[in-house]
């Protein structure tokens, strides 16, 4: 690792998978109907109705609403699924315009507003430290 | 119903497709670790947070220099790379999801993929390699993104004092410059802290 390198075994991605990642998407790179780029945070949750339709669903497309009861972001569905980013922006894209999923965008100013900022500074300041010690409040 | 994301009181906007959902997810704001291979990255990122560090794929765009290139249009690629990555609930409407992406020595690159939306970035230096953070230095620094360096005291010692990383690296003088250690979660939660006080006195500024 010192060396610049990469150490063996550090890839937990494992082998590429034997499909071909963007045959699940029939070729499809980007999602179509919203123009923009999820951003890898974007939270994703499953519906009702894409719940009752899990048996009708079909490999990716079922496990990642059955990923969904919780909210996911896309990053998160990626990794436990095993799949391409780009694959899982796809599908969520379609499975949001089948209402299987809903996909909610962060807003880019709720995200940068000073009390959201402030929230997180308190929250990461309750966080004990490994001997259980909180951050001095001065 | 109207087709035009609308804004929500909980900071998205959702493109409707039925009525909302069941269960309303929280507010994800995103922090980037950034630093060369072996750095600590995902050791930083495993301290803090709250689930064991997952791995993806992203998609990085490189922009070759492009000294032969007559249309004076950067030549770009796109290089898949393993971006680990964890959060940490703040309360159930709010939830820090921490990014850790590898620099490039060689290339300019493009992250936005990843960094897109991020509140703030955490270069991490290891002083023998000073080299392996330029890129994402000049990254956050271009995009005016809020950013720190912290300097990963392996072993618990620097062999440089911060000043001379500062020179080193050419940060600008409000850039913060810490040492921290990736091992432990109060050390890593300091340094978090020093970029989102970066990013708060930037939107009262």
């Amino acid at each position: 690792m010192a060396d610049g390198t990469q150490p063996p075994g550090d890839d937990p991605v494992g082998p590429a998978p034997a499909v071909r990642p963007f045959l699940v998407t029939a070729g499809r790179v980007a999602p179509s109907a919203s123009g923009r780029t999820m951003p890898v945070e974007t939270q994703v949750v499953a519906t009702a109705s894409g719940l009752d339709a899990l048996s009708l669903l079909s490999f990716e497309q079922h496990d990642i609403v059955a990923a969904c009861r919780q909210p996911q972001s896309i990053a998160e569905i990626a990794a436990r699924l095993r799949l391409h980013l780009n694959v899982v922006r796809v599908l969520a894209e379609d499975l949001r315009a089948e209402g299987r999923l809903t996909v909610h965008v962060p807003n880019s100013d709720a995200v940068h507003d000073s009390s959201v900022l402030r929230r997180v500074i308190d929250g990461l300041r309750a966080i004990p430290d490994s001997r259980g010690v909180l951050r001095d409040t001065d | 119903m109207a087709c035009a994301p609308s804004p929500t009181p909980g900071g998205y906007s959702v493109t409707p497709t039925e009525p909302a959902a069941a269960v309303r997810p929280p507010l994800p704001v995103k922090m980037v670790i950034a630093g060369g291979f072996g750095v600590g990255k995902t050791t930083a990122v495993g301290s803090i947070s709250e689930i064991e560090p997952l791995t993806t794929e992203a998609a990085i765009t490189e922009v070759a220099a492009g000294v032969d290139d007559l249309t004076h249009t950067p030549r770009k690629t796109t290089t898949t790379v393993a971006m680990d990555f964890g959060c940490i609930t703040i309360d159930p409407t709010l939830k820090l999801y921490l990014f850790g992406t590898p620099g490039q020595e060689r290339f300019g690159f493009m992250w936005d993929d990843i960094v897109e939306g991020a509140v703030g970035g955490l270069v991490i230096v290891d002083t023998r390699r000073l080299d392996d953070c330029y890129a994402a230095v000049d990254y956050f620094e271009h995009r005016e993104i809020p950013f720190a360096v912290a300097v990963n005291a392996f072993d618990g010692k620097v062999e440089h004092e911060l000043d001379d990383v500062r020179w080193a690296l050419d940060v600008s003088a409000g850039v913060p410059v810490v040492v921290f250690d990736a091992r432990e979660r109060g050390s890593v939660r300091d340094a978090l802290l020093v970029v989102l006080e970066q990013a708060l006195a930037r939107t009262e500024a």
